[in-house]
């Protein structure tokens, strides 16, 4: 699934720790403290387009798995960020990941390459609470400034009132207790 | 507040609401900078987009977009959702063109699961994405020369428009939120009835343009609020990310369709609209030229309709005919399965992009190996153009302000889905 380094060229092939193509989609990880060389490098390859940065929780529940693309050393990150970047003149996609701990994710911010990440970002803030250093204006997009949590977290209970079914018939027949 | 904010940043609200005076914002020439909040219950705010803007007496000196006035959550309820029941929620944030994002979820699906769709299904597709492309630059058509002060723009548009929610209902039995496209091919296959109707609606719907065309194009009045309004040059729409009308508006050609070519497009035979002006009237004929591109797309894709399944042949993923249920005890377990558990497809994630009436419209799917999606991200093209705002109202007056925002054409579901 990972076919070696060298077939990704220029500075991009450096930083690439590894690189595959999944389902037709070619990507590549980048470490996420180099990040913006990674960004940089992929801009001056060609990938001038952006098309979306978001970021996955790959939270496992107790004792489960969540398996995902890529290879790691020690515990699972948390986190994945994801930049899909498109080559507008030859005509393809690239997806850089990036992968971030569950404690205080931080990644820098890419707003100053790439003009349409200032939102992306700000709503991955809002909906994930990954941190991106040197963003001018962090602040939550589409939920309220006093909102609490990051609800696009897989520990972000989903809500709704949960529904008690029963075999029993006795407990049909009667009320539940809060109505 | 406690979460509100990164640590280390502002907490504070960015802009109070309703009118302030700023005292140390005083420009050449003008006593003072006023902010004013404008929406988000304005009628041509398209929705519930507010804006914060600050004006010089009638200039522009400054936009602050704010969104997420129609946040419904709908990234997190697709998590929730086996891959087959996340279909309808795909329908309902961008809810003028459903059949796009219907589309793009289903080709990252299948791109997941490595199969391919029949040629029937790919070129019913077309026509129902083309259709949609017609109600979507209708409804904008409409909206917009209400805004400009051509009222009865909106009478003509929703009449063609109802046209169109018609042929949905005829072939999907909803008229807007349908889930026609889905993993795997297409809901159902088209009816005589509805070949007749589209067939029907694809010669004569160039003549409707032709009369809006001459109820807009040659309009002095709509001219001058639309000529050399709205600029948005060629470097700035590249910068800015736009897609779609806002990009082909500023001479930048692309379009997916043509340069990046899916379910079947390379076969047809269109243009795609390109202008070079970059104001608002120059977005104004992209999407006029579009919209007879797509009639154009519609009859070819009727004429050379090809025979055969609308579905993948594939039980693990699509139901099996109603009638193998009353014969086949594997076609019930299949059944049973496939509604119980739904189906898994392997670790992984893919990323598919379709051009819809507003741009790219992208779907990103990430499987973890089980039934449900571990994430669904949709890829707004009303959420990335919205943000060339500032760029394009600066300077101007707050009346330009209303055309600008119309041209930008963001559904405000699909912006804060």
């Amino acid at each position: 699934m990972s076919p070696s380094k060298t077939a990704l060229k220029g500075d991009l092939g450096k930083i690439a720790v590894e690189h595959g193509v999944i389902a037709g989609d070619e990507w590549v990880t980048v470490p996420a403290a180099q990040i913006r060389e990674a960004l940089e490098a992929a801009r001056a390859d060609g990938y001038s387009f952006f098309s979306f940065i978001t970021c996955v929780d790959h939270l496992a529940r107790d004792g489960g798995e969540a398996p995902f693309t890529g290879s790691w050393e020690g515990d699972p990150p948390r986190f994945e960020m994801v930049y899909e970047l498109r080559d507008m003149e030859r005509v393809r996609l690239i997806r850089i990941r990036a992968f971030l701990p569950a404690d205080d994710p931080v990644i820098a911010s890419a707003h100053d390459l790439f003009g349409p990440a200032n939102w992306d970002e700000r709503e991955v803030w809002d909906l994930f609470g990954v941190r991106f250093e040197g963003h001018p204006d962090l602040t939550r997009i589409l939920l309220p400034d006093d909102w609490e949590g990051h609800p696009l977290r897989r520990d972000y209970p989903v809500g709704g009132d949960p529904v008690d079914f029963s075999q029993e018939h006795q407990e049909w027949q009667t009320a539940p207790p809060r109505a | 507040m406690a979460d509100g904010a990164a640590p280390g940043m502002s907490t504070e609200p960015t802009t109070p609401a309703g009118i302030t005076l700023s005292q140390e914002g005083k420009g050449p020439g003008s006593e003072q900078i006023l902010t004013v909040n404008f929406g988000p219950h304005h009628p041509s705010t398209h929705g519930v987009l507010r804006l914060i803007v600050d004006v010089d007496g009638e200039v522009i000196r400054k936009i602050t977009p704010v969104i997420g006035y129609l946040h419904t959550g709908i990234e997190k309820t697709a998590e929730a959702l086996r891959y087959q029941q996340a279909v309808t929620v795909t329908d309902r944030h961008d809810y003028l063109s459903p059949l796009f994002n219907n589309l793009s979820y289903a080709m990252a699906v299948e791109k997941l699961m490595g199969v391919e769709v029949p040629a029937r299904a790919q070129a019913l597709r077309v026509i129902m994405c083309e259709l949609c492309r017609i109600s979507s630059h209708m409804i904008w058509l409409g909206t917009s020369g209400l805004e400009m002060g051509a009222i009865s723009m909106l009478w003509y548009c929703l009449r063609e428009r109802d046209k169109i929610l018609d042929l949905n209902e005829e072939i999907s039995g909803f008229r807007m939120h349908t889930s026609y496209i889905r993993p795997g091919g297409v809901f159902a296959d088209a009816t005589p009835r509805f070949l007749e109707m589209c067939s029907k609606f694809a010669d004569e719907f160039p003549a409707s343009v032709d009369e809006y065309e001459s109820l807009l194009t040659g309009n002095p009045i709509f001219k001058l609020r639309t000529q050399g309004i709205g600029y948005l040059s060629r470097e700035d729409a590249l910068r800015l990310g736009q897609t779609g009308p806002m990009l082909r508006g500023s001479g930048v050609n692309w379009d997916l369709r043509k340069n990046a070519p899916y379910s079947g497009y390379e076969k047809y035979d269109f243009e795609a609209a390109v202008e070079t002006a970059g104001d608002c009237f120059a977005r104004y004929q992209v999407r006029i030229k579009e919209m007879r591109e797509s009639a154009k797309i519609i009859r070819q894709a009727l004429d050379t309709l090809p025979d055969g399944p609308v579905n993948i042949d594939d039980r693990k993923m699509l139901p099996p005919p109603r009638e193998e249920l009353d014969t086949s005890m594997e076609a019930l377990i299949h059944h049973f399965k496939l509604f119980t558990e739904g189906y898994s497809p392997p670790v992984g994630d893919s990323y598919a992009a379709t051009e819809s009436g507003h741009g790219e419209n992208g779907c990103y799917v990430v499987s973890d190996g089980t039934h449900k999606p571990r994430r669904v991200k949709f890829r707004s093209a009303g959420f990335v153009n919205l943000q060339s705002t500032e760029r394009m109202a600066l300077g101007g007056m707050i009346a330009d302000m209303i055309a600008i925002i119309g041209t930008i054409d963001a559904v405000m579901g699909d912006v804060d889905r």
